[in-house]
């Protein structure tokens, strides 16, 4: 019975806090920015991003875009590409597995991902000295030279699977399993679950009429799906970003 | 027969190709692989088996429920705690990375005084001689904790002044203290019953109160929808966060708060809009459209539209008593959805004694906001766990950092209703650190402990009766067999919470409509707090992203 | 006569080159290492009556593995000198009183790159602790520690035989040992499923 996780995130509950990017990159290892460390070149496995409807005046209107891998499922782009097959889909939970002991750092999967959703470690992580006394011992820490992107917080799932198989049971239970993003988002903005089970919330709220993924037309199948009420925000769904387009903060 | 050159290389030939059917140059490839992902100079996490514990987040005033995951006794996780009465889970973006901050760079582990490195003894001797000499003040940013009953114990004993510093959260709530006498301590706001929420300028989604309490309260009622049962009308010159999400924003000019409140009073005075008399503003609603940019029609829809969806509150950013004034006149004050008194006996803040003119000394808690600007010639004895930057003359304490000293946490401003936590602490002190209790406990012996008052808390709580205690799951208080059996829960991270305030209990009397305004404090950083420094992983959200702005440099 | 000359020393390198490989290398490849103190485990279990390797070795109720024991466990019975022998010494005196965990040298130590779950691999697959380590509890002396001076990892990692030729089940945990055993019991997990 394999799972399908993804998310589906509601774009009128995000209010753009970044409680979900502080808790992805204290939940796996990401190390702080060294000075010279640009929006380019940062480790961000999620980032918000900020849009609006490009008018300006009381008719401005702002949104904010968490982003993080869409975990495609059809033809992953990434999976295709990689000469060392580092990224793998997992059968079991449909997660696309980024493997950075395994990764050269060629960098062709970040030219590859069409949602700019993996960072390359253009340094060796360094914290200041007696922090590494925190970091999370369920995550391997990467050194430079890799790319690396967000697995869906395998560390917690490796907890679920634990716990259920002490407590003598084959399946995880649902409820241990919830990626980092997801329980720090303060407004709720963020659903995880199982898209291959109709019974989990998160899939009638994948179908619901003001869900939308982004780049659908180029076919990736990607599990993480947005909704909003808002057609500005909807018009976006289909618009390639690049960071020039990006609202600047104000 | 001699050996030659050549004979050399032939064997050294057949020395690589034996060596091809050795295990050698396999095993070398193998070792030097794993070897090349070993490197010593990437830090590896601690190695061992993770425990889960409880406590509350002591970097700002809301104390929010933390679940702490611990190796080799450092904290390596931080999350929110879903059974949180107040919090429901949720943690404002910097608590994620607290558990670093006790290694930030700039984390202070050895007493300074002007610039040089001193010690423990020489600051306790320069603070008692200080104390024999003139009046002294002990400055508290976090007021009604059990710390604070120390600090005022001193304060009563040897000659000195206590003066709290309030968040805004708490400042804004003061203009009704003056009004009808019940201490700010005891007021909170009833957002779980209005209806229409106008806020002025506070960032009501963006780090305002407890963080999870009102983006909770939001998201489930509003958000997302166009006739939300809940309204939040944001005021404010530029489109922040709660602005962009709010159902209305009502774009003004910067600093006229008072005038646009004005201007609102006018017209539901005048149109009868409101049930009580109230004062009349003094300004006209032509010169309260001039001053705010708003027109005539736009204020008087304004407030039309305030009183269409009922309960209706105003949020002010700053104690600026114009917009409290409105809140009077709306009849929020001590009705449900509005201003309420929190039932039952919450740990007042002490009353600040009048300020002497020229004091000896002050001592500066580490709760205090960096920024404070000390009395000029008063020597000062700052505590504090990360040095914040500028120039500093006077004595610099290393004081205890995240989840280092035990505290507790006493009910957040905004709240309706009272509550009560302990925050554990589950981090050993490091050397050559000190609390500012620890440090007059030092000097004056009879002092009560910090512990001794938590326990005698947690003792009046269990005698009251009132309300619950949500650990895992909420245990009526009634329920809770012993004080003791209160407190052990309490310091294992349960949360003990009141009963919802009753109606009427207070009055405000307002004289005349006052015309004061205040500078609202600059915007908001993802808290209402601003910390000394940031934790490490924050570049996350400013410098490798472009989601909020770099922290302003700091003065100090 | 040169061809046969140059062969004979083709040869002599060639065997020699052998000869080294299969004896000194190995024996250069690794380092002894002490551990902190002589551990017997055939004394504890009779001497406790504690004859399951949990017993120790705890396996929490969430799953988590405890590994060697820390402190906590050994001082339930040494808390103060119950025997005579120069370990037991070392034991209260060096770690238990100044409350310093021992510093232990593990066999089974991974990558930090790995993870293993004690409690699936017992409980879903019902593997016996032996299957995988041995019959290390049933030692009546401490085994001899051996550290790959490259890599760093322990000798028991790669198996006690440099050309893993004729080894036991349990000897040897590299990755291709975990893939074996997954592959003969027909249990396919993808890379996250090993890997952190």
């Amino acid at each position: 019975m394999s799972a399908r996780y993804g998310f589906v995130i509601d774009l009128d509950r995000c209010t753009g806090c970044g409680a979900c990017m502080m808790a992805c990159a204290a939940e796996n290892n990401v190390p702080p920015a060294p000075a010279r460390a640009t929006p380019r070149t940062g480790l961000t496995p999620m980032l918000v991003r900020k849009v609006s409807n490009g008018i300006e005046g009381t008719a401005r209107r702002e949104a904010f875009i968490p982003i993080a891998c869409m975990h495609c499922g059809n033809e992953t782009p990434c999976v295709g590409v990689c000469p060392q097959q580092a990224v793998e889909v997992d059968k079991a939970t449909g997660i696309v597995m980024q493997m950075p002991q395994r990764c050269l750092g060629c960098r062709y999967c970040m030219t590859a991902c069409p949602y700019h959703a993996r960072y390359f470690n253009w340094w060796d992580p360094a914290w200041p000295v007696g922090m590494e006394k925190s970091l999370n011992p369920g995550v391997a820490v990467r050194m430079r030279g890799v790319v690396e992107k967000c697995n869906l917080c395998p560390a917690r799932l490796h907890s679920a699977k634990e716990k259920a198989a002490a407590a003598g049971k084959k399946e995880i239970d649902p409820a241990d399993y919830l990626p980092a993003c997801a329980e720090a988002c303060p407004t709720g903005a963020i659903l995880f679950g199982n898209l291959a089970d109709k019974n989990d919330p998160v899939f009638s709220a994948a179908h619901s009429s003001d869900a939308f993924r982004l780049l659908a037309r180029l076919g990736t199948e990607p599990k993480v799906y947005y909704q909003s009420k808002q057609a500005w925000v909807k018009a976006l769904a289909e618009r390639d970003s690049d960071r020039a387009t990006e609202a600047q903060h104000a | 027969m001699k050996v030659t050159r050549r004979d050399l290389l032939i064997g050294s030939a057949g020395a690589v190709a034996g060596l091809a059917l050795t295990p050698v140059p396999w095993k070398l490839l193998n070792d030097v692989s794993i070897w090349t992902q070993n490197f010593p100079w990437i830090p590896q996490p601690a190695y061992g088996p993770v425990e889960t514990k409880y406590s509350a987040c002591t970097l700002c005033e809301s104390g929010c429920g933390i679940r702490v995951r611990m190796a080799e006794k450092f904290p390596v996780g931080v999350a929110g705690v879903r059974s949180h009465p107040l919090t429901k889970g949720a943690l404002c973006p910097l608590a994620f990375a607290a558990h670093q901050l006790n290694w930030h760079p700039r984390r202070l582990r050895e007493v300074r005084h002007a610039g040089r490195a001193a010690s423990w003894a020489e600051a306790q001797a320069a603070f008692q001689k200080a104390c024999g000499e003139g009046p002294i003040a002990i400055v508290d940013g976090r007021p009604g904790r059990a710390v604070s009953s120390v600090f005022e114990a001193f304060t009563r004993k040897h000659n000195g002044s206590y003066q709290a510093v309030l968040s805004a959260e708490s400042q804004a709530l003061a203009p009704y203290a003056d009004w009808s006498g019940v201490p700010v301590a005891s007021l909170g706001y009833d957002l779980e019953n209005a209806r229409t929420i106008v806020s002025f300028g506070a960032p009501v989604l963006d780090g305002w109160g407890t963080p999870g309490r009102f983006t909770q309260l939001w998201s489930e009622r509003a958000a997302g929808a166009a006739d939300p049962q809940l309204r939040l009308i944001q005021i404010e010159p530029s489109l922040s966060r709660s602005a962009a999400r709010a159902w209305r924003w009502v774009r003004v000019r910067e600093g006229i708060e008072a005038q646009l409140a004005a201007g609102l009073a006018r017209v539901l005075l005048e149109e009868r809009l409101v049930t009580q008399p109230g004062p009349m503003p003094r300004l006209s609603l032509a010169e309260a459209a001039a001053q705010t940019g708003l027109a005539p029609e736009a204020i008087r829809d304004l407030s039309h539209t305030m009183m269409e969806n009922r309960p209706v509150v105003v949020i002010a950013a700053d104690g600026n008593p114009a917009i409290a004034a409105l809140n009077v006149l709306l009849g929020a004050v001590a009705t449900p959805g509005g201003i309420v008194r929190k039932r039952g006996e919450v740990q007042p803040h002490v009353p600040d004694d009048p300020v002497p003119e020229s004091i000896r000394a002050m001592l500066v808690d580490s709760t205090v906001p960096w920024e404070f600007a000390a009395q000029a010639n008063a020597e000062v004895f700052r505590f504090a766990a990360w040095d914040g930057g500028g120039d500093r003359a006077g004595w610099l304490l290393p004081a205890p950092g995240f989840l280092e000293e035990l505290t507790d946490v006493p009910t957040s401003p905004t709240s309706a209703l009272p509550t009560y936590a302990v925050a554990q602490n589950l981090v050993a002190l490091p050397i050559g650190v000190q609390s500012a209790a620890q440090f007059l406990v030092k000097i004056d012996p009879t002092m009560p402990a910090v512990e001794k008052v938590i326990h005698a808390r947690c003792g009046e709580i269990f005698r009251s009766r009132q309300g619950s205690v949500y650990g895992e799951h909420p245990i009526a208080a009634t329920k809770v067999d012993s004080a003791q059996h209160l407190e052990e829960q309490l310091r294992k991270g349960a949360v003990w919470m009141g009963e919802p305030p009753s109606p009427g209990k207070f009055r405000c009397e307002l004289k005349e409509w006052p015309m004061e305004n205040r500078v609202a404090p600059a915007t908001s950083w993802a808290t209402a707090w601003v910390p000394p420094v940031f934790p490490a992983l924050a570049t996350k959200l400013y410098q490798e992203s472009n989601l909020r702005e770099p922290p302003a440099e700091r003065r100090g | 006569m040169t061809g046969r000359r140059n062969l004979l020393i083709f040869g002599i390198g060639m065997g020699l080159a052998i000869v080294t490989g299969w004896t000194a290398f190995p024996r250069a490849l690794y380092v002894r290492r002490e551990q902190p103190l002589e551990f017997h485990h055939k004394t504890h279990s009779e001497k406790s009556g504690l004859t399951q390797c949990d017993s120790c070795h705890v396996l929490g109720s969430d799953g988590e593995f405890g590994g060697i024991p820390g402190l906590v466990t050994c001082a339930g019975c040494h808390a103060e000198k119950v025997g005579t022998s120069k370990s037991e010494a070392t034991l209260v005196d060096g770690y238990i009183k100044p409350s310093r965990e021992t510093p232990w040298l593990v066999y089974s130590r991974q990558p930090a790159n790995v993870w293993f779950s004690h409690a699936i691999h017992t409980r879903r697959a019902g593997l016996a602790c032996k299957d995988c380590h041995g019959t290390m509890g049933e030692s009546d002396q401490p085994r001899i520690y051996e550290q790959n001076r490259i890599s760093g990892y322990s000798r028991d990692i790669w198996g006690h035989s440099i050309s893993r030729l004729g080894r036991a089940p349990h000897d040897g945990m590299t990755m291709s040992d975990c893939e074996d055993c997954h592959r003969r019991r027909n249990v396919e997990v993808g890379c996250l499923g090993c890997h952190k």
